[in-house]
């Protein structure tokens, strides 16, 4: 297991090391379930604030929204159990896998790191640096776009939850004073809504850069969230 | 001679016998053991019916008028025979002074057992001289009287949170009775107005039981408030089913499809109406096919259009809703992205020429 | 300020100054302030609404779509005459025609409005005027059975059922707790009614209490609640199914059964009731010919009820519009609610402020910007008022003006607008006629306290009536295939020009109500209510004009200087709304 220090060293000698495992199994497995999960929270939510055309014949026949409605809570749950089992994979996992939990805000060359990545997107940086985990900007924009929201979507939405599974349900008693907090149900719709459409330009511009960086800065990414192993190119 | 508890519950139909089994069973409920049963039940006979003053801030006395719709129990028993309404500048005999005298008598006479009921609430901006009475503001009076009382009930949305003259801007900061009162118990009943028999029924469980009925985090009964009206909407068959009326007088709407579309307010709003409905269970604002406002929500006014589904985020201004505001990120970054992969195509296209040229 | 004269009144304030703060039963908060001459009669009446709640600063920036529930919140007691008049503006504004069931459903609403309104006001905030309830006690059950069986037909009047009232009311005010009775004025030498009559006026207290709440089951048929009932720009938002799926839960046979039901009852009860105990009441109190005020010489109304749908033309219209001045009453003038010239408020004596306050303002120009200044004699301090000073601002009341006079509004001016025009109202005209002959008195009896409650009761036959035949075209109109109850085509704000303004007027049950929208980019731009109880409580204007309260109160005598019964009498024969008269 690589060290921070370690890390920094196999980034100065990246032509050295050729390959590290850094996602362990759990992480890629709670990557890609969590990524689907998501996908079907967005479509679903997107649909339970603006519902598809009516359709047509007895209502007993037709369950449209209900199975719209079931599939995203059903999302939600794995959603947020994947979170809570991510947390405990972030205290007994790799120190890769406390990446996205925590931000070394003291650590000065971290910050040079991030805005060398800064430059790198902005095109003033020629060639890119190699990492072993996230790319500090990555970290940066992950822990906030993600990890803090995935945490807000949770709670919003078990708050929105608890509405329908009534007052005393463990879901009323965990998040039942998000509602008055929020300024009311309708409010934390709202809220809850535009948590998923910021969720949604994180996994845009996510994907983008996984992608981006897959080709540009010669070392492996997408193939590591499916392998565990970090390939170095040159 | 007085017209005591016991001869409400006599003429209500209720027997002796049944009178004093209740009576040893209070007893004993509150620890007392069966020998205090016939103190209860001597109290209870001598006991004077419970003072209420109903006072007015601004407001627009459809919380007034909703409680005399009352059919069960019809408002002539409550106020006969219930409770004693020795205050309401909207239907007592006297004004002026003489009105005024009322509620020093009873704060004196009734200190810690009158119960004050507020509809409306007090402005305080212009050292509440938005709402004068006596020549005094508002806010004077209802801390005054609510001083002595046993227990303060907060009818309708204006005394509970604020409602329509609380809207943005407030221009009289009109404020909730929660938020200048303290240390008492406080019952918010909201609706614009609350159901007449809700009304009622939150007073007389209150005379009844002498207790303040269970209340949720926003200080509403649950007995009253503890659902949506969604979850017991009448059309949720039609919700689930995904059917919506589209628009106005559509074959949906003439169906009665849910209203969702129009953008009810039901699946947000915590009220008894889809279950007791309204003037004695006649319809409800569903069933006579305009969407719930959410009427009985806090700020219910400020959250956009009563036609909108996705309604607006008041930290945005008035103009923008989650989809707008969201929607807006997304195409940004969406736009920002295909430009950021453009020009990274082309960079690296002439870095390879770079290359090639070397 | 001393003594002047004004619109033919003298005003003095030099003598002994009473103030009655809150009057209350009546919607909102009204102060009135009288100064006394030595004999308890009035000289001078300052009148002032103490509340104000700034919808229309509110409402500025929102969707024209959803004004009518936020001036429907102006007032829960005329609720929905708001709404209709905001619906309407928003439809002039936008030019947007209804069909005709909706056209039928809004007019029986706002028919069903008067009875339910006019009904509660006579026995439950005006009734205790008149009617001493400590005297019914010594009433005889028979001899009132007999009373009541003389003057009607209603079933409800057996010597048994008068003494049963009778006994729980003794119950209760021998209990010692006389809760909304408690400190009223009884035994006054003011209340002139036979015992027998006060026990039949306080049994249909009662009984009118009970059914004021089957009334408004209208509303909650077409509306949803009441109230506060549900409305929509371009129509109603109750659906009509008739026969199809999905029948119930619209407008179906059932629900129009019931509205039926409802409405023929109603029109029994005013018939059978409120009318004769009206007639009979007045009776007694023939020589109390006070409180006339401006009703003998300036008089408006808007009209209301258009009989064809969309057209909101004098003529047009099934209670009457016009304005009457100078007491001439054989000349009715044309009202034109656009017309800058006609309709202006005044502010000089208004907690508001003006760029230039000698002058009116149209409302569609209108400016609502609170100002809360004293006059320099104001007796107290600000926030402990002993006295107002009338030459200064005294009221959160604007001053409206029709042509620079005061005008008076209401059931009254409707009435005799509508006596004057026989030809158009002759139901209306024959009933006056008929209830004058009753008590013996000439039509000038009309223009007083008394000549306004017995307006309001008339007018309540009429309209009950009228709600009968509005619910028969709607049977007729569905009869012929007609479903339809909105029109959608400008649902859209996209389908709106960029800017546009429009007026929506009713009559509201206590008098002529505008609103004034201009909406600019799909928002409201500028929204001004005028409002029944902001003419007739209306301070004083640049030239010292008085409104209707104010005038209405001069030339009183009080029974007793400490006890304002003649003072309330004659405000509540108006009716008055703070609530709607400040917004
Ligand atoms: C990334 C995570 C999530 C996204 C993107 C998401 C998205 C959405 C959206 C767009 C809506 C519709 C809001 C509206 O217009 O009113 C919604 C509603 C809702 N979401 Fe989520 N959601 C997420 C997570 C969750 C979780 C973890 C739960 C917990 C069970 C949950 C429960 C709900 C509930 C109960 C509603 C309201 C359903 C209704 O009103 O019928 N959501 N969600
Ligand atoms: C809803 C969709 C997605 C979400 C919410 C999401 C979220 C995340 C998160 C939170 C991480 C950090 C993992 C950790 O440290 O525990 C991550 C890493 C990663 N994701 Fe995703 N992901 C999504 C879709 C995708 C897709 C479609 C791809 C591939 C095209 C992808 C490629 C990657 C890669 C390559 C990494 C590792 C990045 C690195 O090593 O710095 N992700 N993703
Ligand atoms: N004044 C007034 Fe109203 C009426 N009628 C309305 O416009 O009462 Ni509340
Ligand atoms: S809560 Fe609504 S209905 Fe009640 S007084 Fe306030 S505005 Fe009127
Ligand atoms: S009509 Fe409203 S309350 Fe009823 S199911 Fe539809 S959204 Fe829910
Ligand atoms: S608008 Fe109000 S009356 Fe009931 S259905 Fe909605 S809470
Ligand atoms: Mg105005």
């Amino acid at each position: 297991m690589l060290s921070q220090q370690d890390m920094l060293e196999a980034e100065r000698h990246g032509r050295q090391v050729r390959s590290i495992y850094v996602y362990e199994a759990p992480v890629r497995l709670w990557h890609w379930i969590n990524a689907a999960a998501m996908v079907v929270l967005a479509v679903t939510g997107y649909f339970i604030g603006l519902p598809p055309p009516s359709v047509p014949g007895e209502a007993v026949d037709n369950f449209l929204l209900g199975y719209i409605r079931f599939a995203h809570f059903a999302a939600g749950y794995v959603f947020a159990i994947g979170l809570l089992a991510r947390v405990y994979w972030a205290c007994v996992g790799n120190h890769h896998a406390r990446q996205i939990f925590m931000l070394p805000v003291t650590n000065r060359a971290w910050w040079s790191e991030v805005l060398f990545e800064l430059r790198w997107y902005l095109f003033l940086e020629k060639h890119p640096k190699k990492y072993v985990g996230h790319n500090p900007m990555a970290q940066l924009m992950m822990f906030f776009f993600f990890t803090l929201l995935a945490f807000g979507m949770v709670i919003t939405g078990f708050a929105l939850y608890s509405e329908g599974a009534g007052q005393g349900s463990w879901s009323d008693t965990l998040f039942g004073w998000v509602l008055p907090l929020l300024g009311g149900s309708m409010q934390t719709h709202s809220w809850h809504r535009l948590g998923m459409w910021i969720m949604m330009s994180f996994v845009l511009v996510h994907v983008y850069a996984a992608i981006r960086e897959d080709i540009m800065s010669r070392q492996s990414l997408i193939s590591t969230m499916v392998s565990g192993w970090r390939m170095f190119k040159d | 001679m007085t017209e005591t508890f016991y001869d409400v519950l006599r003429r209500q139909g209720i027997t002796r016998r049944s009178f004093l089994k209740f009576c040893s069973l209070t007893a004993t409920s509150l620890g007392l053991g069966s020998a205090a049963a016939p103190r209860i039940a001597h109290a209870l006979e001598t006991k004077p019916r419970t003072p209420v003053l109903w006072l007015h801030g601004l407001e627009c006395t459809c919380c007034s008028e909703s409680f005399i719709r009352s059919a069960h129990p019809l408002t002539k028993d409550v106020v006969l025979s219930m409770l004693s309404l020795d205050y309401d500048d909207t239907l007592m005999a006297a004004a002026g002074h003489q009105a005024e005298a009322i509620i020093e008598e009873v704060k004196k006479k009734y200190k810690g057992q009158y119960i004050v009921a507020v509809e409306g609430n007090p402005p305080l901006n212009e050292d509440g001289m938005f709402c004068i009475q006596g020549g005094r503001p508002f806010i004077d009076k209802l801390k005054e009287t609510c001083a002595d009382a046993k227990a303060i009930i907060s009818w309708g949305s204006c005394a509970s949170y604020g409602c329509v003259q609380a809207a943005k801007p407030n221009p009289t900061r009109a404020t909730p009775v929660h938020k200048v009162i303290s240390g008492k118990p406080i019952i918010n009943v909201p609706g614009c107005p609350p159901i007449a028999e809700v009304m009622t029924g939150v007073v007389t469980y209150m005379l009844t039981f002498d207790r303040v009925p269970e209340l949720d985090r926003q200080g509403r009964p649950k007995m009253f408030y503890g659902q949506r009206i969604h979850d017991k909407c009448y059309r949720r068959g039609h919700f689930d089913a995904g059917q919506f009326a589209e628009a106005w007088d559509d074959e949906g709407a003439r169906k009665g499809y849910c209203l969702y579309k129009m953008g009810c307010k039901g699946p947000t709003t915590y009220n008894a109406c889809s279950s007791m409905r309204w003037n004695g269970g006649v319809s409800w604002p569903v069933q006579s096919g305009h969407g719930c406002i959410g009427c009985s929500e806090d700020g219910f006014w400020d959250k956009g259009s009563f036609y909108d589904r996705v309604t607006d985020i008041k930290q945005f201004g008035v103009e923008s809703n989650a989809d707008k505001v969201g929607g807006t990120v997304a195409a940004v970054t969406g736009a920002a992205i295909a430009a950021h992969a453009a020009v990274t195509a082309l960079a690296r296209a002439r870095s390879k020429n770079e290359t090639n040229g070397e | 300020m001393s003594a002047y004269e004004t619109q033919g009144f003298k005003l003095d304030n030099s003598g002994k100054r009473v103030v009655v703060d809150p009057v209350c039963r009546i919607e909102g908060h009204l102060r009135v302030e009288v100064n006394l001459d030595e004999n308890n009669v009035i000289q001078n009446a300052v009148s002032t609404g103490t509340m104000w709640r700034g919808l229309e600063v509110i409402l500025k920036g929102r969707d024209p779509r959803d004004a009518w529930a936020f001036t429907e919140r102006i007032c829960g007691v005329c609720t929905g005459t708001h709404a209709l008049t905001s619906v309407r503006a928003v439809e002039d504004a936008l030019n947007i025609q209804i069909p005709e069931n909706a056209h039928l459903i809004r007019n029986i609403m706002q028919l069903n409005l008067y009875v339910h309104d006019h009904l509660v006001h006579f026995y439950h905030l005006h009734a205790l005027d008149w009617v001493d309830v400590v005297s019914a006690l010594k009433a005889d059950p028979k001899k009132t059975s007999e009373l009541a069986q003389s003057i009607s037909s209603w079933p409800l009047s057996s010597p048994g059922y008068f003494r049963d009232i009778q006994n729980r009311l003794k119950k209760f005010v021998e209990s010692g707790q006389l809760g909304p009775f408690m400190n009223g004025y009884w035994g006054s030498p003011a209340y002139k009614l036979p015992p027998e009559a006060n026990l039949m006026a306080v049994t249909h207290y009662l009984e009118a209490l009970d059914f004021q709440k089957e009334i408004v089951k209208v509303h909650t048929i077409f509306g949803g609640k009441n109230p506060h009932p549900n409305w929509l720009v371009g129509g109603v938002p109750c659906a009509i199914n008739l026969e199809g799926t999905g029948a119930v839960g619209a407008v179906n046979m059932e629900r129009l059964n019931l509205v039926k039901h409802v409405i023929d009852q109603a029109a029994e009860f005013v018939e059978k009731v409120y009318l004769p105990d009206l007639l009979a009441i007045a009776s007694f109190y023939k020589g109390w010919g006070y409180g006339g005020g401006l009703s003998s010489q300036a008089m408006l109304s808007y009209g209301d009820i258009p009989d064809k749908a969309n057209d909101y033309s004098a003529g047009n219209l099934l209670l009457p519009r016009g304005a009457i001045i100078n007491g001439k009453l054989d000349e009715i003038h044309p009202v034109d609610l656009k017309d800058p010239e006609q309709i202006q408020e005044f502010v000089t004596h208004s907690w508001y402020k003006y760029p230039d306050e000698s002058k009116g303002l149209h409302p569609f120009d209108g400016i609502t910007e609170p100002n809360f200044v004293l006059g320099k004699n104001t007796r107290g301090s600000k926030t402990r008022i002993e006295a107002f000073d009338e030459g200064g601002k005294y009221s959160w009341l604007k001053a409206p003006r029709w042509r620079g006079h005061a005008m008076e509004v209401g059931c009254l001016p409707r009435m005799v607008m509508a006596y004057l025009q026989p030809q158009r109202y002759p139901m209306i005209k024959d009933t006056i006629d008929r209830a004058l002959k009753q008590l013996d008195l000439p039509l000038t009896a009309l223009f007083s306290t008394l000549g306004r409650t017995a307006a309001r009761g008339i007018e309540t036959l009429y309209c009950a009536r009228l709600q009968q035949d509005m619910f028969g075209r709607l049977m007729a109109n569905l009869k012929a295939g007609d479903l339809n109850t909105a029109n959608i085509e400008k649902w859209e704000p996209s389908t709106w020009p960029k800017e546009a303004r429009g007026v929506g007027f009713t009559e509201a049950p206590r008098g002529a109500l505008g609103h004034w929208i201009k909406i600019k980019d799909s928002k409201i731009d500028n929204y001004q209510c005028v409002v029944p109880t902001t003419w007739n409580g209306s301070p004083r204007d640049p030239k010292g004009q008085i409104g209707a309260f104010e005038a209405s109160l001069l030339g009183t005598p009080l029974a007793k200087a400490d006890e304002p019964l003649e003072i309330l009498r004659t405000l509540h024969s108006f009716d008055p709304c703070l609530a709607c008269s400040t917004h």
